[in-house]
């Protein structure tokens, strides 16, 4: 579904991404891993459209958006989590999600009908599949840590995504919120057959979820294969995992 | 006979151009300088320019428009901009630093307002002009047109001006300083540095040149109240055209906007002062953030 | 949709107060019917520039340049043309959207104060032609006896026309704003750059925000004409569209009505203080510090529920030390 080949970003002499491939088939969940700078968050704003390749290609469902803006990609099919929790605090919960499907309903440019007689069953639906249904006049800038990221997931559905994009979901959550979120992430893969791409710095939700690894340093793919392969990857273990 | 006469007249328009071309210089230098550690335009800068021409009216006169009442006219009257900005500064402004840039560009707007009155009420409406000292009176020949000699003068503190805070920005400690303050305040702050008083200088400094200018252009205009409104418009224009906080852009978009000044009293002297507005939407037309790289 | 405006209590005290604003002419001298007509039309531009500034986190540093478009069009026609006024008054507000829409196409290319710079650079080149060009615009001077129609000439008839015009133009923003479009905006307001990730084109979406709310300013232009019958260069002047954007701030520019607020206030203050001394700037420069320290969301904007909670967090704060 997605394919990353040999994409190159520099800012200025520091090359952030360096030969990066990535190869996501249909429903994999899969996971990118490498230690801090090593490229993950670059990478993943190329493939959004957040920052242009300086070389290479991306690819998605076959068609060629290496180039295009992020609200193009975002109309392909790709939505995504950011690592950061990057919500629109002054608005509410319900509103935060609704724009998302204002947006991907084409009717973010409508005047002259009320915003809160549009889209209110498709909005409440993903409030009720993440579990925020309880919060939702809630203003966003006032939620918990983790309902933050959650509402972050909960934008991104609103884009009927095809391919959803997870740059670090369990940041800064506790292990029960952890476990919570990924079943959650699970869940939804499965419910409505999403393609999961995240990455991940916990070690344990990375090896439980992920369908196929993909580990990164420097820029660099090193190795892209199933979880069990990489655990035993000599060059994965004394780059990253620390020899276990 | 007649192509000398147009050569004289086109070199006579030019260096004016020139000249006039430094006063706009060291006045958008220090709005490009606040521009560029504080990343806030400073809309009280006319104002300061302003204050900068009337306190040197004030002290020439004083001193009964003699050489010393003009040369510390000079000295003095930026030092009293650089006093009042130190106040505003040290009382208001440094407590909105934490805040957003709307808010410290409202503060200098509201700036702006008061000291256009306080300037009223402490000097009134009534137009001053100050006299240059006598060798700086009278005119040279220059390519055949009689240059005048304060604009001579002119022509030769506009460059040492951007020299001085060239070397100030690049060579010294503060200058390095503020660069990084502008660019990561926190990281600054980090590491020791009381950046409210990196600041504070660089704001003062700023100030103090538009100050600079103010007394420098005395001689050469009628000082009135409305030089604030006027002034300022074109220093944003210049600092827009040049790279928001880059002093050579400063440079730069100064010498434009005076020759295409003086190009446009030679061509449609009525609507001469239209042309550097032209230029500056071409300018940005092409290159909307600026000819020269901005600071950040 | 008009069912439910029509329950808010919002929409009873507005009602109220178009009632009560249609029967001062009844009890009120001639010069406190004028007064409110200049409010109202300072209202105006001012609820415009805030569909841009408060809803839209844009910094439309000049947005004078539209309000005085609009009323040059419409005094440039009506003072030196033999059209029909009405063409006029439609004329005045296009004219501004489309100016709107070139210096605004320019500006969205960039963001945040190179957003305000280019447009105050833009809207300066405008203003200096006005002033410049003498033959056309009469420069300095301004143009003024422009003619009226006579159903609304005088200053009764002026002041009701001015208040319909307003009422109506402030329904559709209400409208506007309550919109999905609205949601949008002020969602580009608050995080452009997710924005962007849900596939909202902040360009598209700024650029038709900017057109919105030209075509206001520019019927706020071409009230002004009917209300004074002359036009100025100073309307286009770059600090008299810094004192609009004190407005909004004044009134608060997170609430619908603020603006509205904060030009009334505004237009009190001028006319009132100004009547006692020539130092009114002074005293206008001092209540804007005292708004940037003490009230940065305007006087509506003052929320007494936030401020009492917070003052019991102090307070607890207090305790545990």
């Amino acid at each position: 579904m997605l394919q990353v080949e040999n994409l190159r970003k520099s800012f200025a002499d520091f090359k952030a991404v360096d030969g990066a491939d990535l190869r996501v088939s249909q429903g994999d969940l899969v996971a990118v891993i490498g230690p801090n700078g090593a490229g993950k968050t670059t990478l993943f704003n190329l493939i959004t459209g957040h920052l242009q390749p300086d070389k290479g290609r991306i690819l998605f469902k076959g068609e060629d958006i290496s180039h295009l803006p992020a609200h193009q990609v975002c109309r392909k099919g790709i939505a995504r989590s950011f690592q950061i929790a990057n919500i629109f605090p002054r608005l509410t919960v319900f509103r935060n999600v609704q724009v998302s499907v204002l947006s991907q309903k084409n009717l973010s440019r409508t005047l002259f009908r009320p915003a809160h007689r549009i889209m209110l069953e498709e909005t409440r639906q993903i409030l009720e599949r993440v579990g925020l249904s309880d919060q939702q006049f809630a203003i966003a800038g006032s939620l918990s840590h983790g309902d933050k990221r959650i509402l972050e997931i909960a934008i991104a559905l609103g884009n009927e995504p095809e391919l959803l994009i997870l740059d670090e979901p369990t940041a800064g959550m506790s292990p029960d919120e952890t476990a919570a979120t990924m079943a959650l992430v699970q869940r939804l893969a499965r419910e409505q057959g999403l393609t999961i791409l995240f990455c991940e710095h916990d070690m344990d939700v990375v090896f439980n979820v992920a369908t196929s690894i993909m580990v990164m340093q420097q820029g660099k793919t090193i190795l892209q294969a199933a979880p069990e392969e990489v655990r035993q990857n000599i060059t994965v273990q004394e780059a990253y995992l620390g020899g276990a | 006979m007649e192509s000398n006469l147009s050569l004289a007249a086109l070199t006579s328009q030019l260096l004016v151009g020139l000249s006039r071309a430094m006063i706009l210089f060291i006045v958008s230098s220090g709005l490009s300088f606040i521009l560029g550690v504080l990343r806030v335009p400073n809309v009280a800068h006319g104002s300061l320019y302003m204050i900068g021409a009337f306190a040197a009216h004030t002290i020439a006169t004083a001193f009964g428009e003699s050489v010393a009442g003009f040369w510390l006219a000079m000295f003095c009257a930026p030092l009293i901009v650089a006093v009042i900005s130190l106040v505003a500064e040290r009382l208001l402004f440094c407590h909105l630093y934490e805040r957003e840039h709307l808010m410290l560009l409202l503060f200098t707007f509201a700036l702006m307002l008061i000291l256009g009155d306080l300037t009223k009420m402490t000097w009134g409406a009534d137009y001053r002009s100050i006299v240059a000292p006598p060798f700086l009176q009278g005119s040279v020949p220059v390519l055949g047109t009689a240059f005048p000699r304060y604009n001579l003068f002119l022509l030769l503190v506009g460059p040492l001006v951007a020299v001085g805070l060239w070397l100030l920005s690049t060579r010294t400690m503060f200058g390095k300083i503020a660069r990084a303050a502008a660019v990561d305040r926190e990281m600054v702050g980090a590491i020791g540095i009381n950046v409210s008083w990196v600041f504070a200088f660089a704001f003062v400094l700023g100030c103090l040149l538009a100050g600079l200018g103010g007394a420098l252009v005395s001689p050469t205009i009628s000082i009135t109240l409305g030089m604030d409104h006027s002034i300022i418009i074109e220093a944003f224009l210049i600092v827009t055209i040049g790279g928001l906080g880059n002093i050579w852009g400063a440079m730069v978009g100064s010498l434009i906007f005076g020759i295409t000044q003086s190009v446009g009293v030679m061509v449609l002297p009525q609507f001469a002062i239209v042309f550097p507005y032209l230029a500056v939407v071409v300018i940005l037309t092409l290159k909307p953030t600026g000819l020269l790289k901005s600071v950040w | 949709m008009i069912k439910d405006i029509l329950r808010t209590p919002a929409f009873l005290w507005a009602a109220a107060v178009f009632l009560a604003l249609l029967l001062v002419p009844l009890f009120a001298g001639r010069f406190y019917v004028y007064i409110l007509a200049v409010v109202f039309v300072t209202g105006l531009l001012a609820m415009s520039l805030n569909l841009l500034v408060g809803h839209g986190g844009a910094y439309q540093f000049h947005h004078g340049v539209f309000y005085g478009v609009g009323a040059y069009t419409a005094g440039l026609i009506l003072a030196k043309t033999s059209l029909p006024a009405w063409v006029g008054f439609c004329a005045g507000p296009l004219a501004a959207a489309l100016t709107g829409l070139v210096i605004g196409a320019f500006c969205v290319r960039l963001n945040k104060l190179y957003f305000g710079m280019l447009q105050i650079s833009l809207g300066s080149l405008i203003w200096i032609v006005a002033l410049r060009w003498y033959s056309l615009t009469n420069g300095d001077d301004g143009i003024h006896g422009i003619p009226m129609p006579e159903p609304i000439s005088g200053s009764v008839h002026a002041y009701y026309f001015l208040l319909v015009v307003v009422s109506a133009c402030l329904a559709l923003m209400y409208l506007i704003l309550k919109s999905p479009f609205g949601a949008t905006l002020r969602a580009v307001r608050d995080n452009p750059q997710r924005c962007e990730a849900v596939g909202i084109s902040v360009r598209c979406h700024q650029l038709l925000g900017i057109v919105i709310a030209t075509f206001f300013a520019g019927v706020a232009g071409v009230l002004f004409v009917v209300l004074e019958g002359s036009v100025f260069p100073d309307m286009l002047f770059w600090v008299f569209s810094l004192e609009i954007f004190i407005m909004c701030l004044l009134g608060g520019w997170f609430t619908f009505f603020g603006p509205m607020l904060g030009a009334a206030i505004m237009v009190a203050l001028r006319t009132f203080v100004g009547s006692y001394t020539e130092y009114w700037t002074l005293i206008l420069g001092v209540v804007l510090i005292l708004l940037i320290f003490f009230l940065p969301e305007g006087i509506m904007g003052v929320n007494v529920r936030t401020w009492l909670r917070s003052r019991e967090r102090r307070r607890s704060a207090g305790a545990v030390r």
